[in-house]
Parts: C-alpha cells; structure tokens; sequence
C-alpha cells in the first residue's frame, strides 16, 4: 500500500544494494501487474471471440494457469522488501532497540532456511518439467492445448532466488542494526511505531534549520 | 510418535513462530516443510542414513505447491477483481460513490460513517474482493472522517468492516472459490449471497446509529446539502450503476436465452470497462502503473499466504490429520444443529490465524461432507434433513454462513487481513488502531450469523426463486 | 509395509478398484501390508507422477491426458475412434500397451511402474437444446472435450472450450459450452446430466487413460509375499471395478428416464463420416511419436491386434 515505504536509507554499501535490489524487485512486481491486466484482457477476447465469432480462445484455462504464477509469485521479494507480507505484530511491536533487531534477525533466518529449501523444491518441479531432448523442451504439459509448463514452473525458482538475495541483505542489515544498537537502521523494513518515531525526528531536525 | 502427534507438535512450532512476528505464509510453509521432514524420517524410523532422504523428498514436495496450487484458474479471480478495485480508484468512481452517499444520507448520526457502509455496499457490486475494497476505501472515506473529527481508529475500523460487504454482495471470488471446491452452482451462491449482503450492511449501519447517539462527540452528522447538490452528486456515481447492470446483464442474459458468459468472466468485462472508464476519465501511463503495481502488490500478499498455508495443508494431508478430524466430527453424539455452530465457532477461531481463503482451502475438504452429512446427505429431500432445507439449498445455506464467518475473520485480531490492509495505506493508523476501531463490529457480524443460523429462508430465499 | 496412495476427488466408481485392492492386500498379509488412501491430501491431481518420482507416496492414479508430454507413449488409448466396445475391451488394450518396453521405458523416467487400469467407457455427449445427431449439427457446436476427444470435434468443425470438470455444469448452464463429453459416471457426478436435453448413446468417439502407478523402489523392496500378494490382488481389483462399473451403466437408463433425457442414436453413416473425418488424427499423432523415438506406429498395431484376440477369444 501506501507508495511511501518505510525503509530508510544511508550512504552504506548495504543501503546502496537494497536500493539497486529494489529496482529490479519493483520490475518483477510491474510484470506481475501488467499479467494481471493481460488475465483481464484474455477474459475479454476469449468472451469477444466466442460470442461474437464462436471462435472461443484454445486454451484459455491454459493460458490462465501459464500467466498465474507470475502474478502470484513474481513479487513476492518486492512486498518483503516492504514489509508488506502479513504479521501479527503484537509482540514485536512492543519491543525496541536491540532485542527487537535480535527478533527479527532470528525470524529472517527462519525465512531464509525456508526460502532457499523452496528454492531447491521449485527448481527440482522446474527441472522434472524441462527436458532439452524433447520438442518445446517440454516433458509436461497443460491439459487442453499442451503448452510446455516449464516456463511457468521456472517463474518459482527465480522469484525465491531474488527472495534470498532480499532476505541476505536484511539479515545483514538487522545484524548491523544490533552490533551498533541503532534505533532506525537503513535497509530493513521498520515496525510501525519506529518508522514514526523516525518521521518525527526528521521533522524535528527541518525545525532546526 | 504418532503422525497426529507430530501434527499436532508442528502446528503448536507454527503458532510460536506466528507469535514471534515471523511473516504468516512463511510459518506456515516453514512448519509445512519441517513437518514433512518429521513425517517422512519417521516412516524410516528415524535413521541416521535416511536423514537425507527424509530431508529430500519433503523439500521437493514442498517445492512443488507454490506454482501447483496458484496455476489455477479459479484463484485467477483475486488479482481480476483486485484490479477492478484499483481501476476504479484511479477513475475516481469510487469517490464519486463516496460523495453522492455523502450528500445523501450523512445527516444521520454517524453520517460519514454510514456513508462509508453504504458507499462500499454499492461498490461491492463491482468488486469481488474485500481487501481491494477496504484498500481503496481507506484512501478516500478516512481522511474525510478525520477532517469532521472522527477518533482514527474509528475510521479505521469501518472501513476494514465495510470491505467484507464485498465478497457476500455479489460477485465474489470467494463465493465462486467455495462453489468450485464443493462443487455447486456458482449462480445461484452469488445470488444466496445478495440479500445477507445487505443485512449486513443494515445491520452494521444501524450499530453506527446507536453508537453515534449514545457515545458523545462520536462523529457528527454532516448537514447542508441542498437537493440540487445532491442529485449533482448522482451522474458521477452513475457509471458504477452500469458497470454493476453490465455484469448482471451478461451472467443473466437479460434479452432471454443464454448467458454470454460465467460469472469468472463477467467479473474480467467489468474491469475491463471500468479500465475503459479510467481512460475516457483521463488515467495515462503513470496512474495505470499505479495500479498495476498496487494489484501486483495485493495479489503477493494473498497469494504468498495462500501457498505457505497450502504447504502446512501437505504436511496435515501426509499427516492424516483432516480425515482424523472428519471421523471425530461425524462421531459425535449432540445434536446436527449444536455441531454446526460449534463448527462455526471453531472457524471464528481458526480465522483469528488465518487469512480467509487460505481458510476455506485448508478446512472445507473436510468440514463440508461432514456439514452435509449432518443433514442427511446430498439427495436428502427437506423433510428428511435435519436443518429443514434439502442438500443444494443446504450446500448454499452452509456457504453463506461460512464465507460470512471467514469474512468475520478479515477483521479479527490477530490476524485481519483487512486491518493490515487499512493500516498499510494509512501511515497515520497503526494495525492496533484499526483492531481496536473494529471491535464494535465483531457484535454487529455476531448478530448477522445468529440470524442467518436461525432464519436460512434470508440466505435461501431468492436462490430458491431462481430454481 | 504401510503405503500411502495418492488419488483425488471422491471416492466414486473410477477409484473402486484401489480400495477393493487395497482391502484384498491388507487381507493376504495378515494386515501386514496395508494402504492409506488419500483424495487429494498428498497432491494434486495433475502432479501425482511427481510425487511418485519424488518418492512422497509409494501409489497413485492419474490420467493420461492431464500431460501429455509426461506420457506420451500411453496417449495412444486417448486417440478418437479405437473402436473398444465394452470395458473388459478398455482393460484388454490398457494392459497390452502398459506392458509394451516403450510404456515401460517412459515410466521409468518418473520411477513409476504400471500396475492396473481404470477403465472408463466411451466419452458421450450430453447436450441442450436440439439432439445433435448429424456430422452437420456439429459445425459450430461448443463442446467441452480435452486432447484428442477435442481434436476429434475439431476436425468436424466443433469448437472444443477450455472448462475444467467442476465447472462443466456451470458451463453448460451458462451457454458457454453446448455440449460436454464425459464417461457416465462423470456425468453423474459433475451434475452435467441435470442441465442435459439428450444424450449420444452410440458416438463412442473415444475416451481417457487413467492407470493406477507404482513407485519402483517401493515396489521392489516389498517382501516377496506382499508383492505377490499386490501382483496377485490385480485382476480380482478389476473385476470387482467392472461389476461395480456395470451397476452403475445399469442404472444409467433409469436415470435418463426419471431425468427427462433423450437418447440419441447416431446413423451408421454418420458415424462413418465422422470417423472418416478424424482419421488423420492417428497419423499425425503416428508421425508426432516417431520422430520423438517413440514407436507410434507399433503401440497403435498393438492396439488393433489386441482387441482382435480380445474378440476372437470370447
Ligand atoms: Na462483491
Ligand atoms: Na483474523
């Protein structure tokens, strides 16, 4: 939500990666975006075609089980860059400092454990898919019009690749957050009340000028 | 260790994890994954050398659920209709609905507040999914009840009530997701789903009421508008009004004779037109990237606890849990009625750790049969049933109920999707506030599901014309 | 030995004879052998040679047709017009093709082996309106048909409409489909018969492949009792699906009666236009497999051969 993002920024090489990971996080979250609209834009053809033309577009279900996980998937790195997947923030919202950056650099860990096993599971599914012997490179394929599933399959592996790299720097940046003891480090997402204290400061530092 | 003891051990990790603020569709997934270890390594008696097996052939499973159970055309409704809702944001339809509702009906007590109900009810007519409705809402019914003075969390919290109009006021993909799970007919759900649509919004309206004439400084009515300004307020708001005949028009040919297309599809052409809309209304390039990126947004978010759930859902399937439950259930010696409110209590409390899908995935394999069982099974005419109703009506009945109590869920702490969604395009709300501006809805949904339990004729009624 | 089968669904007709098997190996092991039947909780349907190969469950069932390129060999029994009769016929050709080398070789590859059959009858169609009981009323006609059932109408100007099964009634209702193709059972329980005017009693255009599989490595390290016991437990699983199967095609005149449906019996000639049309289906499939190095031509020889000795046999 909300275009304004509470991830602060500094001049450090940490801060420097998360910003050149975000851009290519905010194309990868664009793409999914733009099949979005192309799911709707397929409906319309499929439905213009039928009715107007009885020419129904082969494989529509096909073609909307191909664009699905680019929708679903693709961003995934780009919404916890954010901090926008869903938590309960009762606990970690009271803590501060760095017991907080102790929390959440355990939890990250946990995520990143989880997120590099998906990364072999979907490869392995990607991989039991592809076969470069075969025509189209295909060794599955859908059920009405037999397009090559690979394709939508590798969508996985790469969005978790880019998903680790995220989870890397965070971990990173909630581990130099808990060295230094900061209050408002760069580079990671910031729990509400800290990402107000931070507006607040900000405020009062353009009071002084 | 029995395999629904290792089930039970692995759901009590994830709840710690859950607790611990871990993101939910990662500790899910995670204690997804961890427990297929468990259930696999144990079925080689834990041995040393299989360790790595076990380790494998889990991983690999896992793997497979994220693009497997998301390649999926019913599920291609949630990004469809959240675009619809952001589309419609950027073409200002919304807020022109907001103000002909504002000009209209904002002199009662709580005005802005039941202008917002009413505002979203009518929007729910085109948008399918609640947490795309409470998105846009937040935006444009906050700020102006901030401006008159509203407490935030107030605010906050109607919107993040109203948005769950959405998916029982037809369409709803989560209406169309329960009739493709158990297969009924999606027409007649939508059209079950219409009338406690509007009960609900009734209902939350009239709380609003009584809250604004008993608690001092609520929110005041907002008064003086002329007659002319308000049926000023009317053309803008009208495009909504086509869009929602065009919808209705195309599910239900109004010139006789077939439909032009299902209800998956009605629900594309709706976006479609109100994409054409936006344009006409002058939404270029960067509003429409906008948008875009918002949706893609939105969809990760639900999507992402779809599949970490769907991975714990693996783990619960190899390790028999469901049908363990379901022998349980049917063992029961109370009567069908008691059963079925104590399921729906147990949803209340599942929901508090669920998102609403992700929910309907996990239980209605299970619960349904189990429902319909209760009832005397699929063929059972009336008079033979235990709920009075014969096994379609009942199908439809227990649908209603279960998405209103999995929309209940949308609101409650700890995890309320459509609270997280308001305090997220709010900096000023945090989750708590919105949680906190919510908790009088939680009597107003109550007294909504006690009586669609105790009347079914308000969920069956119009169905039951249709048939 | 516990094994854990992968199915999905409901139990129905089309998954009787898993349980009957699994009720007959539990009993000639003493219980020592036993198998956990899930619908759906291990994996989806359209992924069960995953989990085989993966090795999550040790016996599953899935259709040929879902992929194609995961099994090309076996699409031979989804060509249009075989001409298989009956069900003995269906399990006739089905255990001849999954015992040919080039089957074998291709199950391997997923570390599956063949086990047994699902037999299904001829996919007929039910449709609204008007009975479609000419080649012509077929041009233009929507109907809801996957691989090589499709291509079929196709070939008679039909227009084959993606639905998935659970949405077939929907479909049908809505107009978005005229016809749906499906074996009786289906029929019955995706609910398309309640939308239905009639139903082609005599098309038998062809239907799909379902084999139950095994994991190999599963498979070999049974004991020799209770894989004798599996291998033994096959034809009597069989048998009790048949019986079972035929109960259901005899009630299935009753439930046409009480719901309305008319039959409708297509012309000799007709069909022999029809199968005239689609004839160059087997060829392209012939050419496809061949230059994949897979014996096209030989699987469908043994198809034809196989259903002669049937014939001659009985
Ligand atoms: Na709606
Ligand atoms: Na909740």
């Amino acid at each position: 939500m909300a275009g304004s993002s509470t991830v602060l920024s500094d001049d450090s090489t940490l801060s420097f990666l998360d910003r050149k990971l975000y851009r290519l996080e905010r194309f990868f979250a664009l793409i999914a975006g733009i099949f979005a609209f192309g799911l709707m834009v397929l409906a319309v053809v499929s439905v213009t075609g039928r009715n107007g033309f009885n020419e129904p577009l082969p494989g529509y279900v096909d073609w909307i089980e191909t664009f699905m996980p680019l929708i679903a998937i693709l961003g995934v790195s780009y919404v916890q860059r954010d901090g926008g997947h869903i938590r309960m923030d009762i606990v970690v919202g009271q803590l501060k400092g760095r017991v907080l950056w102790a929390v959440e650099f355990i939890t990250t860990i946990g995520i990143l454990i989880l997120i590099l096993a998906l990364v072999w599971g979907s490869w392995a599914h990607f991989d039991r898919s592809f076969d470069m012997s075969r025509p189209m490179w295909s060794r599955d394929s859908t059920i009405d019009i037999g397009l090559p599933l690979w394709p939508a399959k590798l969508v996985v592996p790469v969005a978790f690749a880019v998903m680790s790299v995220r989870l890397v720097l965070q971990i990173w940046g909630y581990g130099r957050a808990f060295i230094r003891g900061d209050e408002t480090p760069a580079a990671v997402p910031l729990v509400q009340s800290v990402a107000e204290q931070a507006a607040a400061e900000a405020e009062h530092i353009q009071g002084r000028d | 260790m029995t395999p629904v003891e290792i089930g039970l051990w692995v759901t009590g990790g994830m709840l710690v994890l859950v607790v611990l603020g871990m993101r939910v569709a990662f500790a899910a997934a995670l204690a997804g994954v961890v427990g297929l270890v468990w259930i696999f390594w144990e079925k080689k008696d834990y041995e040393a050398a299989e360790f790595a097996w076990a380790l494998t052939v889990a991983v690999k499973t896992a793997g497979q659920v994220p693009h497997g159970k998301v390649a999926s055309q019913a599920l291609s409704l949630i990004p469809t209709f959240i675009l619809i809702g952001y589309l419609a944001y950027y073409a200002g339809l919304t807020r022109a609905l907001f103000e002909a509702a504002k000009r209209w009906v904002a002199w009662v007590p709580g005005g802005l507040a039941v202008s917002t109900v009413f505002a979203t009810a009518g929007f729910a007519a085109v948008s399918g999914a609640s947490v795309a409705t409470a998105a846009v809402f937040a935006r444009i019914a906050i700020p102006e009840m901030l401006a008159v003075g509203y407490d935030k969390r107030f605010a906050a919290g109607v919107v993040a009530a109203a948005g769950t109009l959405a998916s029982l006021i037809p369409p709803s993909a989560i209406l169309v997701i329960y009739a493709i799970i158990v297969e009924q007919d999606v027409g007649k759900l939508l059209l079950a789903g219409f009338i406690p649509g509007v009960f609900s919004a009734f209902v939350y309206t009239s709380l609003i009421v009584i809250l604004a004439l008993t608690i001092k400084g609520f929110g005041p009515p907002v008064t003086g508008f002329t007659w002319r300004q308000r049926f000023q307020s009317l053309p803008p708001a009208l495009p909504i009004v086509a869009v929602v005949l065009i919808i209705i028009g195309f599910v239900y040919n109004p010139f006789g004779g077939d439909a032009w297309g299902t209800p998956t599809e009605g629900g594309a052409i709706g976006a479609f037109i109100v994409f054409l809309m936006a344009v006409f209304r002058g939404m270029r390039w960067p509003e429409l990237k906008d948008a875009l990126l918002e949706t893609a947004k939105l969809s990760v978010m639900i999507f992402s606890i779809i599949w970490g759930v769907l991975i714990y859902v693996r783990f619960l399937g190899f390790a028999d849990l469901p049908s363990a439950f379901s022998d349980w259930i049917t063992s029961l010696d109370y009567s069908p009625m008691l059963i079925l409110i104590c399921i729906l209590l147990a949803y209340a409390v599942l929901g508090m750790f669920m998102d609403a899908i992700g929910m309907l995935l996990l239980t209605l394999p299970v619960v349904y049969p189990a429902v319909m069982a209760l009832n005397g099974g699929e063929f059972v005419s009336a008079d033979d049933s235990a709920f009075g109703m014969n096994g379609t009506m009942c199908a439809i009945w227990f649908g209603i109920l279960v998405v209103k109590m999995a929309e209940f869920c949308l609101i409650t702490p700890p995890i309320g999707l459509n609270c997280f969604v308001v305090a997220g395009v709010r900096d000023d709300v945090s989750v708590q506030d919105v949680f906190r501006g919510v908790m009088p809805f939680f009597l107003a949904d109550g007294v909504t599901i006690a009586l669609l339990v105790a009347f079914p004729w308000i969920v069956l009624w119009l169905p039951s014309l249709a048939s | 030995t516990e094994w854990n089968v992968s199915l999905w669904g409901k139990r129905r007709a089309f998954t009787e004879h898993v349980h009957k098997l699994a009720e007959l190996v539990e009993e000639k092991t003493d219980g020592e052998f036993t198998m956990n039947i899930s619908y759906g909780g291990l994996s989806k349907n359209t992924e069960n040679l995953d989990g085989i190969s993966i090795g999550a469950f040790e016996m599953a069932q899935f259709c040929a047709g879902y992929h194609a390129d995961k099994n090309r060999a076996i699409t031979v029994l989804e060509l249009p017009f075989l001409g298989v009769r009956n069900l003995d016929e269906e399990v006739a050709v089905s255990h001849a093709v999954y015992d040919h080398p080039a089957v074998a070789e291709e199950m391997a590859q997923w570390n599956a082996k063949m086990l047994m059959t699902s037999p299904m009858p001829q996919y007929n169609l039910v449709g609204t309106g008007e009975p479609r009981d000419e080649l012509g009323d077929f041009d233009g006609m929507r109907v809801r048909a996957t691989g090589g059932l499709g291509e079929a109408f196709r070939a008679v100007g039909g227009v084959p409409t993606s639905v998935t099964s659970s949405e077939a009634y929907q479909a049908m209702e809505s107009g978005v489909v005229d016809t749906v193709a499906f074996a009786q059972h289906a029929h019955l329980s995706f609910g398309t018969i309640n939308q239905a005017a009639w139903w082609t009693e005599n098309l038998n255009p062809g239907t799909v492949n379902c084999p139950v599989v095994v994991n190999i490595d599963a498979y070999e390290s049974l004991t020799d009792e209770e894989r004798e016991a599996l291998d033994s437990s096959v034809p009597e699983a069989i048998d009790y699906y048949l019986e079972n199967y035929g109960e259901l095609l005899q009630r299935w005149d009753e439930v046409l009666e009480e719901k309305g449906v008319e039959k409708v019996t297509i012309s000799d000639e007709e069909l022999a236009a029809f199968r005239e049309a689609t004839a160059s289906i087997s060829d392209t499939w012939v050419e496809e497999m061949t230059a994949q190095g897979i014996p096209g031509q030989e699987l469908l020889d043994l198809v034809n051969s196989t259903l002669e000795q049937t014939r001659a046999s009985n």
